[in-house]
């Protein structure tokens, strides 16, 4: 046992060498969330694509979530080794910026598919999506129209969604439900919440308890049931389209302030919102693209619900009552 | 030799306190920076806490006792059928739920009790009734393990007089097994009941709602969204409170019981039909309990695409990963639990009993502090001096070797101080020290437990998701944290086959480590 200890050091000194050893082309680090950075993500695509014309190597770190990734830059400050940060949410632009640890990215989005015209000195989205309820069509025959349908039905589908203060899916619905009912929110979750089964941490639980069959409709994406068609050919999966329009989720990338390779981290920006880029985007991340429209597109996004009119909170009404909207919500549910 | 002892001991004591308190301490000093939320103390009188506070309380409590009575049941069945067959593979099987991570158990407990399951329980799964299934599921086959080799540890004359006085079952259970329990239990019920209340995934998931929230969820909350480390300070410190209160509680209920020098053998004689019918129902019940979630993970991972996944490079490094963390954290725990563990044998035995707690009880109490608030104040102290991508391996070593140390305690403990106790006084009239008495005493006598501590605490940190989540990458993934990135991208069955390799890998370290430490035969001693 005694013998254990020297060997141990050893082989961490070792190891710690291996990694220590360092390219010899400018290496740019982009901090994402991990579903982006793995194997079946964008990653490999995107890495493969900008290293392709950039003379360089594209380090992708891939950390839990946006919130994960920009508490981490908080606390590295300006010893940060990340150029940019790829992955946040509009949830969160106004915390990062208020942190003043990002630069002016200097492009502007031409003829975006967004709904509204981007502008954001600061970050520039690379993709988009909208919340909705999923369900099967097979068991969910008329699933309901309107998310007041859906609140007001008492014997209504029974339902899986995620917490507000752990999962973006879970503040998503939160805000929906804001913006729909305003100061009634609050009544109007105490209306749903005996339908609900479960709230989960995130959004994989709800979402593997529901193809589980655990309840009949999950929180998650309009773009979800194009996963199911595109990957698995499994036409059995549909998002309820709303009337009052559906909350909308941005995806955003910024340039931050302490990196040393402005210029490499400038072109990879540009190319975020090139063809090149957005094209991967649909069957890795599956989101929509900012830009391209339909020629990045699959065409097995045709028989996805049309999402409008979009819903979003302005940035700073999220930010400045978040908390207290989330304390409601606990109120509420704790009941 | 008592002052030689309390040198490493000493460190080992002085390293967890540094690991426990100085990222607590950063955590504390950020949020006196500008830009982040200052200490409000406000928190102590809000109804919120309460309410989480009671909950917390009340699910570990009922999870404690529905895993640790029946495990006493399972595991006297277990110690008094020694030649049942696959013994050895069914208490193998007893070591897997602690490894599989919450979400995977999650979903494995809904494949057997969901409304699609094998035994359906419906809504009325959401709630306690979830919670208490998973943790039980969880902590039964744990408290099995850690209370089976006491019965080993009876000496022989204890049952031959026993036998000679007529005592029934329940006499015999009384007056010989109750009394070793009776050194064991507290601390088994204390780990479990720590291992309740931390957890997370299960609470959040099964509970049905923010009704169920732990000082856990509460914690991990305060380090998300809020970002409000003074906050999480708190609340960890809280659960610390807590846990020292429960632990004082539980030892004073503990009694060292007297050793004698005597031989020990498993017991074999008077075994009736009927005990050996009662024996087998409480066996196989527990084994279905434990049993019938795995399979069902078997069953869900054989449908997915493993031939797919066996060639993909990601999942081979996080296998790699995965088992470098294992081995090196219960190394490193083992060895620091060894010290801890002598030291406070050499108190006992000098009739010091309360240093000799408080030393085990330093050891074992750190395991409340959740691996998020001591990864992201370390990452608080440490980011500014170095570039902690690089000690990715370090850190993530270091804390699942603490984390481990409960289980080191509990595994270790009892058998170094009946060591202590029985073979002191001839070490010393023998002159015999450091690697010969190790060599000709220590080892082979507690070869098997040392087995057992090492093999947990291995399967223990290649089970963390905690950790290794806050500072691994994809690059640095294990399979773990491969899992839950896979659930998180709709690959629900890649997940189940990367949950099962890191199954079988668990068993295989398990069996490989406490058969090949432990040793194949039983030491009579």
């Amino acid at each position: 046992m005694y013998s254990v200890l020297p060997r141990l050091a050893a082989g961490l000194a070792s190891f710690l060498f291996c990694f220590s050893l360092q390219a010899a082309t400018p290496n740019l680090v982009v901090y994402t969330y991990d579903s982006f950075a793995s194997d079946w993500g964008p990653g490999p695509k995107v890495k493969a694509a900008f290293e392709a014309t950039c003379n360089c190597t594209l380090e992708l770190v891939g950390l839990s979530d946006g919130v994960a990734m920009l508490n981490r830059l908080k606390l590295e400050g300006d010893n940060s080794r990340a150029d940019i940060l790829l992955g946040i949410d509009t949830n969160l632009t106004a915390e990062a910026r208020s942190s003043g640890l990002f630069d002016a990215h200097g492009l502007s989005l031409q003829s975006s598919a967004l709904p509204t015209p981007w502008q954001d000195d600061l970050f520039l989205p690379y993709d988009f999506g909208y919340f909705a309820f999923v369900y099967n069509k097979e068991k969910l025959a008329s699933p309901p129209t309107s998310l007041r349908q859906l609140v007001d039905d008492s014997g209504g589908p029974t339902l899986l969604i995620q917490d507000p203060r752990t999962s973006t899916p879970g503040l998503g619905l939160m805000l929906w439900m804001k913006k729909v009912y305003g100061d009634k929110a609050d009544q109007a979750w105490a209306q749903l919440s005996p339908r609900i089964v479960t709230v989960s941490k995130g959004w994989s639980e709800a979402y593997g308890l529901f193809l589980k069959g655990e309840a009949d409709m999950v929180l998650s994406y309009t773009t979800s049931p194009a996963y199911h068609i595109i990957a698995e050919q499994d036409l059995r999966f549909a998002a309820a389209r709303f009337e009052e329009g559906h909350y909308q989720q941005i995806e955003v990338a910024g340039m931050v302030r302490s990196s040393q390779q402005k210029e490499l981290a400038h072109q990879f920006l540009a190319f975020m919102i090139s063809e090149d880029f957005q094209k991967i985007i649909p069957t890795t991340n599956w989101m929509y693209p900012v830009v391209g429209g339909q020629a990045v597109v699959p065409t097995e996004f045709d028989q996805l619900i049309n999402p409008a009119p979009a819903l979003l909170l302005d940035e700073t009404s999220v930010a400045e009552q978040r908390k207290r909207w989330v304390e409601e919500w606990l109120e509420v549910m704790s009941r | 030799m008592i002052v030689s002892r309390a040198i490493p001991a000493g460190l080992v004591l002085a390293l967890l306190a540094l690991l426990v308190l100085a990222p607590m301490a950063g955590l504390l000093h950020l949020s006196a920076l500008p830009g982040y939320e200052p200490a409000d103390l406000r928190i102590w009188e809000s109804a919120y806490l309460r309410r989480v506070l009671y909950f917390s309380i009340w699910q570990a409590l009922l999870s404690t006792l529905l895993s640790v009575l029946p495990a006493i049941l399972v595991a006297r069945a277990f110690a008094m059928q020694p030649d049942l067959p696959l013994r050895r593979l069914l208490l193998g099987l007893f070591a897997l739920p602690l490894v599989v991570p919450g979400v995977v158990v999650v979903m494995a407990v809904v494949s057997v009790y969901g409304s699609d399951g094998w035994l359906p329980l419906g809504r009325s799964l959401y709630g306690i009734n979830g919670i208490l299934l998973a943790h039980v599921f969880f902590n039964l086959p744990l408290a099995v393990r850690l209370l089976l080799p006491l019965w080993k540890m009876i000496p022989q004359h204890h049952w031959q007089l026993g036998e000679q006085l007529g005592m029934n079952a329940w006499q015999r259970f009384r007056f010989i097994e109750w009394p070793m329990l009776r050194e064991t239990l507290p601390g088994v019920l204390l780990l479990v009941f720590m291992l309740c209340l931390t957890s997370f995934a299960v609470v959040l998931t099964l509970g049905g709602g923010p009704r169920s929230t732990t000082i856990e969820v509460a914690i991990y909350q305060s380090l998300r969204f809020d970002f409000d480390p003074a906050r999480a300070v708190m609340l960890a410190l809280l659960q610390l409170g807590l846990c020292m209160l429960v632990a004082m509680l539980t030892l004073k209920f503990q009694r060292m019981p007297e050793v004698e020098i005597a031989t020990s053998a498993p017991y074999r004689s008077r075994r009736t039909t009927l005990s050996y019918v009662v024996n087998l129902v409480l066996i196989m019940a527990a084994t279905l309990y434990v049993g019938l979630p795995l399979l069902s993970l078997l069953i869900d991972a054989l449908q997915g695409p493993v031939i797919k996944m066996a060639t993909s490079a990601q999942l081979w490094q996080a296998f790699a990963n995965t088992l470098f963390i294992g081995i090196s954290a219960a190394l490193l725990s083992v060895v620091a639990g060894w010290f801890l563990l002598q030291y406070s044998a050499s108190l006992a035995r000098q009739g010091r009993a309360t240093g000799a707690r408080l030393v085990d009880l330093a050891g074992s109490i750190v395991y409340v502090i959740p691996p998020l608030v001591i990864a992201t104040g370390m990452f608080v102290l440490l980011s500014p001096h170095v570039d902690v991508f690089d000690w990715v391996y370090p850190i993530v070593i270091a804390i699942n070797a603490l984390m481990g140390l409960p289980f080191v305690v509990r595994c270790l403990g009892p058998s170094i101080r009946q060591s202590h106790a029985r073979y002191h006084r001839l070490c010393l009239s023998l002159d015999l020290q450091g690697w010969n008495r190790f060599r000709f005493i220590d080892w082979p006598l507690l070869r098997r437990p040392l087995g057992l501590a090492i093999a947990l605490v291995a399967v223990l940190a290649m089970g963390d998701l905690g950790v290794i989540a806050l500072f691994g990458s994809t690059q640095t993934a294990t399979l773990p944290l491969m899992i839950y990135q896979q659930l998180g991208a709709y690959l629900i069955s890649q997940a189940t086959v990367t949950a099962l390799l890191l199954l079988l890998l668990c068993l295989a370290v398990f069996a490989l480590l406490e058969r090949g430490i432990g040793g194949k035969a039983d030491v009579v001693n």
